[in-house]
């Protein structure tokens, strides 16, 4: 019985990354980062207001994969993992969702102003 | 390391294989799916928190872009940055783990402590900024500044205020959260975009309130000290983290075979960092494109 002969083919695959890739994305977070700022001091509400927010967000949720996909492996990890990454930010969107379409839908009264 | 006994001698174990796995594979699956449920937690943990800020922010955007503002966005973006580089410095450290690099590993894990330990640096720097300048929102946990005897009294009204005047060190005697500045307030009135929340929130007798809106302030404050608060527990966590996987390194632990408590605590480490990506924009940035309204 030697069926734990062929061993090596169980591991998670590991050898996608190489040092150059972990520096080009880092590079992509700092330019990221740098972004961030200098789209926050200008004023972006002539587009609509609170366009500011949304571009800060979509650099945000982009650095974010980044780091999801490539420092964090995602990219290579079997689908429960890919599932649970996804499935974490479905509930946050049902709660902010939620949340929101009570607090934007509350009239003048009791329980807001 | 495992150190399962001789059971089954025609059967070979790898050597970071635990008893209770079927091969290498199944082993790291399941530790990595054990520790992806635990972020998604962690997920919901913040998530709750970024809720509270969504509530409050979409009512009293004006008072929060105040607050923000007086955030200072160099050292938020200082620690950003920091915070990057000890991400990358954590993710050659899990390379260097897959290549059984122990002293590689071993420096790593030491940049990655030292990155980390200059953000909460920084962030002591920050928060006693904050403790100095009364904008702790909790009465009694602010500096302390004695009332002059013939203090001059303010007789200008709240949102006339000269941002290139050098800052003024309010009579603090007993701790309290101070907010002077109205000025954001006054021009979203002019140019009409207050929130029917801040039209009631701000006023007094059609007449802007200063005590209310620093009120409102001090809602952003409380949310900025317990997002970034929480943050820095985690960091702290973090580094008690990095300070076992440094020893279990230094002693050769971790090779091509067994690495998973190293990438397992990257992964933990990269999450704080992800928080931090957003804490960055939504707490030091939201309205610094009208900064001090003008």
């Amino acid at each position: 019985m030697a069926e734990y002969e062929q061993h090596d083919h169980d591991h998670i695959e590991h050898d996608h990354m190489t040092i150059p890739k972990y520096i080009g994305i880092f590079l992509v977070l700092v330019v990221g980062t740098i972004l961030t700022y200098f789209a926050a001091t200008v004023d972006l509400d002539f587009i609509f207001p609170g366009a500011n927010t949304l571009v800060a967000l979509l650099i945000a949720f982009t650095k974010m994969t980044c780091v999801m996909l490539f420092f964090m492996h995602v990219y290579w990890s079997p689908r429960m993992i890919w599932l649970s990454a996804v499935a974490s930010f479905f509930w946050l969107a049902i709660m902010f969702s939620y949340t929101m379409q009570d607090y934007l839908t509350r009239d003048p009264g009791v329980f807001s102003p | 390391m495992s150190s399962h006994s001789e059971t089954g001698k025609f059967h070979y174990h790898e050597p970071g294989l635990q008893h209770q796995f079927e091969d290498m594979g199944q082993q790291e699956e399941s530790v990595s799916i054990g520790m992806w449920m635990f972020l998604v937690q962690e997920i919901m943990f913040f998530g709750g928190l970024f809720t509270a800020y969504l509530v409050f922010r979409s009512k009293y955007p004006m008072a929060f872009a105040a607050g923000s503002n007086h955030l200072d966005a160099f050292w938020g973006g200082l620690n950003t940055l920091v915070l990057i580089v000890s991400s990358l410095t954590m993710a050659l450290t899990v390379y260097y783990a897959q290549k059984s690099n122990r002293n590689m590993q071993v420096i790593m894990i030491l940049l990655t402590m030292a990155f980390g330990a200059t953000f909460l640096g920084v962030k002591t720097i920050e928060y006693r900024d904050k403790f100095n300048h009364g904008l702790v929102p909790v009465q009694g946990w602010n500096k302390r500044i004695k009332a002059e005897t013939n203090a001059e009294h303010e007789t200008k009204p709240c949102w006339e205020v000269d941002h290139n005047a050098p800052a003024i060190e309010h009579p603090n005697p007993r701790g309290e959260f101070q907010w002077t500045d109205c000025s954001l307030v006054k021009k979203a009135q002019d140019e009409g975009y207050l929130t029917n929340a801040e039209k009631i929130g701000y006023f007094s007798n059609g007449e802007i309130d200063a005590n209310k809106f620093r009120d409102k302030v001090r809602i952003f404050y409380y949310l900025y000290f317990v997002m970034t608060g929480l943050h820095a527990l985690h960091m702290i966590v973090g580094l008690a983290l990095m300070t076992w996987l440094l020893i279990v390194a230094w002693r050769g632990s971790f090779s091509e075979d067994y690495y998973m408590p190293v990438e397992m605590s990257g992964l933990y480490w990269h999450f704080v960092d992800i928080v931090w990506i957003f804490l960055f924009p939504l707490l030091y940035l939201l309205g610094r494109h009208f900064m001090h309204g003008g």
